[in-house]
């Protein structure tokens, strides 16, 4: 994930979705148009670029469904070519009612990913709590981003990362909550190397350090993706992340999901799928994992107006607990 | 079906009050939650209907039921819908329907219901047919159930029977009389005789002029130790595409307005001031909801979204269900 602290922390991610910390924001991810790798495929049988780190699992992700609770409106409006704006307004049972502002401004339109523009994104909450996004491409290949989330007037996260995409291989420095006054900061390097059409290798290394203790976790990584297919594995000491994604024909996708961590001495295995029916203009996420949750998520386009409709359940079985969303997406 | 679905039935007698009591006596309330009627055509007060046609002698209709007439307004109101709910009908003939509620709750208990409803043969009208039986049971084993059948052309009678799991919470028969422009009903609502307890309630309906009708309500419930009586004063002018109904007595005041803007758009508003609580107390806590309900065209399917916002307590509930058959 982009925020180097969710990859350490989660003490509600053992009970997604049904955790009562708030939700990991979508923003903790990169957005998505800056993650396709750029197409820098060779045609002279050279190796593709890999991509980035925090991409690794995505695929398989995004056949999950997201969690949803309550009522939510989300209003988008394009501005112009570069600058769109987004107004959700969402009424909920278990955590605080909210408004959120939500604007991005990039240089050239979505349609051609030929150039990663630098992309300005930023989302203020009706609590005041904002969320902000700058990325810049310094040069053909070096890319920074800067994040920065505050939880109301507290500063939450801060971090500061350079990548470099080279030929065949994603090299990234990630600097995430330096403070100077209480000598600490988390320094995140990683490295990603396509060793065949298919085989990307890579690691990561993390080194925190605290006023009173310092430490390195390295973590191993690698990928093997065929046209229908890709499986993923993370495996290092603080745990192991290993994810396969299949898409079955045009409408099925299937992702099988396993993690598992040392320090909470838990493992969750997930199974989900993703069914696309574009004549009827409906998607349906399902889901069901060792933690007995079973949850599912229906979208679908109302076709004459430009609004979407979301319906989506998640039971808990195990804790008996039911968690029911709706929500509108207009434009 | 057809004829199933419409089938009359009169609901169950309204919320009796023990206004000097301590905990009340479990009342005999409408509809308890979940339980499936059949959509009824309640016979329309003002259509006329009844034993009689346009004869020179009656020139009054008769004026309905008791406890139908704060019902028009009720009916506009959205039901408060919480987590998922799957309803499947299923019509076996013309005379029997079953269906099939599975209920996700986020607050209460989720279960499985299951319903049945038999029509009998005796047809009273067009689309009034009697016997009426309905039944309803849940996986908890709480049965609710209601036999309604017409025994001559100016009586009906009615018994229902609910139980919480093993428990019977309520038993009560009750008997109708239509007259040419008048109705009236008794009601004897969980009487024990071992005890020595029970509800009688009865009701009387006569109407003024053809828009207007007065009625009156009187409740008498005993226990051991104590014994008491409740009246109410019930009125109803009917215009042209509205309703307006008043209800006052011993238990409080209530009073609905119900009009029909046009095809599309009815409207309903309603006060009610309770005595039952020390100070009168009107229901204003400031909720706010909706409930959407479509049917979806080439399927046998109806979905409903509905969503409620009590913003005094700060709560927000929303939920969705899907009606098959």
């Amino acid at each position: 994930m982009g925020s180097v602290l969710a990859l350490s922390s989660g003490p509600g991610h053992q009970n997604w979705p049904f955790s009562t910390d708030p939700p990991p924001s979508r923003w903790d991810a990169h957005p998505a148009h800056w993650d396709s790798p750029p197409r820098w495929e060779r045609r002279d049988g050279r190796l593709p670029n890999p991509g980035s780190f925090h991409s690794l699992h995505r695929s398989c992700k995004d056949v999950f469904p997201q969690q949803i609770e309550g009522v939510k409106m989300i209003i988008n409006k394009t501005l112009s070519s570069f600058f769109k704006v987004s107004h959700t307004l969402h009424l909920s049972a278990v955590s605080p009612s909210y408004y959120r502002f939500h604007v991005e401004h990039l240089q050239s339109d979505d349609y051609s990913k030929d150039k990663d523009a630098p992309a300005l994104i930023g989302e203020m909450d009706s609590s005041g709590s904002l969320n902000a996004h700058a990325l810049l491409h310094l040069s053909e290949r070096v890319r920074a981003r800067t994040v920065f989330q505050t939880q109301q007037s507290q500063f939450v996260t801060w971090q500061f990362e350079t990548e470099y995409r080279g030929n065949d291989f994603t090299a990234a420095v990630t600097v995430a909550n330096p403070d100077v006054l209480r000598e600490s900061v988390i320094l995140v390097a990683h490295f990603l190397q396509s060793v065949s059409s298919g085989l990307v290798l890579g690691g990561e290394l993390v080194y925190h350090r605290g006023r009173a203790e310092e430490g390195g976790i390295l973590t191993l990584a690698g990928q093997y993706s065929r046209p229908n297919w890709v499986a993923t594995l993370n495996a290092g000491k603080g745990g192991a992340h290993a994810s396969y994604y299949h898409r079955a024909n045009k409408q099925i996708q299937v992702g099988v999901e396993f993690e598992a961590s040392t320090r909470t001495q838990e493992t969750t295995t997930s199974f989900g799928y993703q069914m696309e029916l574009p004549e009827a203009n409906m998607v349906f996420r399902g889901m069901i994992n060792s933690r007995c949750i079973i949850g599912g998520v229906l979208e679908k386009r109302l076709t004459p107006l430009p609004a979407t409709l979301i319906m989506g359940a998640f039971v808990n079985h195990r804790g008996d607990k039911l968690q029911v969303g709706l929500g509108v997406n207009v434009g | 079906m057809g004829s199933v679905l419409a089938a009359a039935s009169p609901s169950p007698a309204p919320a009796a009050v023990a206004a000097g009591g301590g905990q009340g006596v479990p009342g005999l309330v409408s509809v308890p939650p979940g339980f499936t009627m059949p959509s009824v055509s309640s016979v329309p007060p003002t259509s006329g209907s009844g034993q009689q046609t346009s004869d020179a002698d009656s020139l009054l209709p008769n004026p309905g039921t008791y406890e139908e007439c704060h019902r028009k307004c009720k009916e506009v109101f959205p039901l408060q819908m919480e987590g998922v709910r799957l309803v499947v009908n299923k019509g076996l003939s013309n005379h029997f329907q079953v269906s099939h509620t599975i209920t996700l709750s986020t607050q209460g208990d989720s279960g499985y219901r299951f319903g049945a409803t038999y029509v009998g043969s005796k047809q009273t009208g067009p689309t009034e047919s009697f016997p009426v039986m309905v039944g309803d049971m849940d996986n908890t084993g709480s049965l609710n159930a209601q036999v309604i059948h017409q025994l001559t052309t100016a009586v009906r009678s009615k018994i229902a029977i609910q139980t919480q799991q093993h428990k019977f919470v309520n038993w009560q028969c009750d008997m109708e009389y239509r007259g040419e422009d008048f109705t009236s009903a008794v009601t004897l609502g969980n009487p024990d005789v071992l005890v020595g307890s029970g509800i009688l309630v009865a009701h009387y309906l006569q109407s003024i002029t053809p828009a207007l009708a007065l009625g009156g309500e009187l409740v008498y419930h005993r226990r051991p130790g104590e014994e008491g009586t409740v009246t109410s004063l019930l009125g109803r002018y009917t215009g042209d595409n509205y309703v307006a109904t008043l209800t006052l007595g011993g238990a409080g005041a209530h009073a609905t307005y119900y009009h029909k803007a046009n095809d599309q758009l009815q409207i309903g508003v309603e006060f009610e001031a309770s005595t039952r609580i020390m100070t009168i107390t009107t229901q204003d806590n400031w909720v706010v909801g909706a409930t959407l309900e479509k049917k979806l065209v080439p399927l046998p399917l109806t979905l409903a979204l509905g969503a409620f916002l009590n913003h005094r307590k700060n709560k927000f509930q929303c939920g969705f269900g899907v009606t098959i058959g």
